[in-house]
């Protein structure tokens, strides 16, 4: 059985692409899964160095849609899990060195491989974009709630749509349930009711999450990392588990008190 | 844009296309570069339109028209159809283009389908109808509707919508629920009061009354 295209998109820059992709595909491969991930951002590749895997760059992907070498000699492995691999962006060159016909043909021949197929997405709706996409059967969209990355999920998902890509699915990150409480952020619902596509997750805002990409470690290797625990429930519902969203537990020192009590 | 001095060159809309009205006193020179800055502004509304060119106030030589007539059609692909000069002197530029009688192309409008959206409208999308529209579903912030006549939406209504937008004053516009960033009609625009407003429990409606576009509650 073939597995799945996943595309990770958002439209506005800086909301948290690689960082998705690289905690799902990370948690998704600590689930025996065959994960590939591939950096579609040429010309501003990191998903190198969140992984921490920027010094063992031989060949990129466009060596690889070139056939200047096989698929396999572009392929990372992760240090820790041998199921895990991802084909770095070319930083050299730039977004039109390839079509969108030869990213599907290579999405399509990776999915014959792996279970899962991650592809991130440069930031804006050019051609980067259109490259991203045209591979993926599933699109993730990741927005911020903050009203400018908002706006530009919904263009997203509208261009997504336009495209016949039908399977697309929301994560919130960097949600501060503080702000949310004091009426200085958009809740879920504000975003849900202006986007209306199906809630994948919510990621609470978070330090770890920049300590993590600095060391190049995924935070979902971290145990007791709240936003980890928020990715690898994502992970989970993407392959198909029933979890619940998360509540909002931090209620105050009372009510932490109290559940301390009970447990 | 009312202020002392008058404009070089007025722009009226009426049901079917554009007049053209150079005032009176103003320069040659002006008029253009009017009208430049007015098709760059606005340039996919004036865009493949037809206009007439109504020279009953101010005369302009041939050369002059002339040359008005290609910028309009360099600038936005803009057809001069027609030169007024007098008033009942009216010169017809395209000659296979048959004019039907004024009263004739209001009925063929009457009859004109509304268009029906049956998906949210999101960020970037525009949507414009020769007639009446009506959209299922929301309109997202960043998109825009416009429509000859009315516009219906069974939504939220948080973007831009544009009713009457040939001219047009009787046109309205119907939201379930009324957010827009702001609403035209015909040549008005309106901008939402700043800050949370009470949600109404109907529908809300925007027409023109005293001049001003104004939301109310039937």
């Amino acid at each position: 059985m073939a597995g799945k295209t996943i595309v990770v998109t958002s439209g506005k820059g800086g909301v948290g692409k690689t960082t998705t992709v690289a905690n799902i595909g990370t948690m998704l491969a600590k689930k025996k899964y065959n994960v590939c991930m591939i950096d579609a951002d040429i010309g501003l590749r990191n998903l190198d160095v969140v992984m921490g895997l920027e010094n063992r760059i031989v060949y990129n992907l466009i060596d690889v849609i070139e056939g200047n070498c096989r698929k396999a000699q572009a392929m990372i492995r992760d240090r820790k899990l041998t199921n895990l691999c991802m084909i770095p962006a070319a930083q050299t060159r730039e977004k039109n060195a390839i079509n969108p016909e030869q990213m599907k043909n290579l999405c399509q021949e990776l999915a014959e491989e792996f279970d899962f197929v991650f592809i991130d997405c440069p930031a804006g709706i050019e051609q980067g974009f259109k490259n991203a996409v045209a591979g993926a059967q599933t699109a993730i969209v990741v927005t911020t709630p903050e009203v400018s990355a908002i706006r530009d999920a919904d263009r997203v998902i509208g261009l997504l749509e336009a495209g016949l890509l039908r399977d697309i699915h929301l994560i919130i990150n960097r949600l501060n349930q503080r702000m949310v409480k004091k009426g200085d952020m958009m809740s879920t619902a504000d975003i849900l009711s202006l986007l209306a596509v199906p809630l994948l997750g919510v990621v609470p805002e978070s330090e770890e999450v920049v300590i993590s990409t600095n060391r190049g470690v995924p935070l979902v290797h971290q145990k007791g990392s709240k936003a980890g625990r928020a990715f690898s429930n994502i992970a989970s519902r993407l392959n198909g588990e029933d979890v619940p969203i998360e509540e909002d537990k931090s209620d105050g020192f009372f009510a932490k008190v109290k559940r301390f009590m009970q447990s | 844009m009312k202020s002392d001095t008058p404009l070089p060159i007025q722009i009226k809309a009426t049901r079917d296309r554009f007049i053209l009205a150079p005032d009176a006193k103003a320069s040659f020179a002006e008029i253009i570069r009017y009208l430049e800055k007015r098709l760059q502004e606005s340039k996919d509304f004036f865009y493949h339109s037809e206009m007439c060119l109504d020279l009953s106030n101010r005369p302009l030589a041939t050369d002059q028209i002339q040359q008005l007539q290609k910028m309009l059609a360099e600038r936005a692909g803009v057809k001069l159809i027609e030169i007024k000069i007098g008033e009942d002197l009216v010169y017809s530029l395209d000659r296979g283009h048959e004019r039907p009688r004024a009263a004739a192309v209001v009925s063929q409008k009457q009859d004109c389908a509304p268009m029906i959206v049956r998906s949210t409208c999101r960020s970037g999308t525009l949507v414009e109808s020769p007639a009446d529209c009506v959209v299922l579903g929301d309109v997202n912030p960043g998109a825009e509707v416009v429509a000859v006549k009315d516009i219906i939406i069974f939504g939220s209504l948080r973007g831009v919508a544009h009713a009457g937008a040939t001219g047009d004053r009787l046109a309205r516009i119907w939201a379930l629920n009324m957010e827009p960033s702001q609403l035209r009609i015909a040549d008005l625009v309106a901008l939402p009061p700043r800050g949370g407003k009470p949600i109404p429990k109907r529908f809300e409606v925007a027409e023109i009354r005293d001049n001003m576009i104004q939301v109310i509650t039937l």
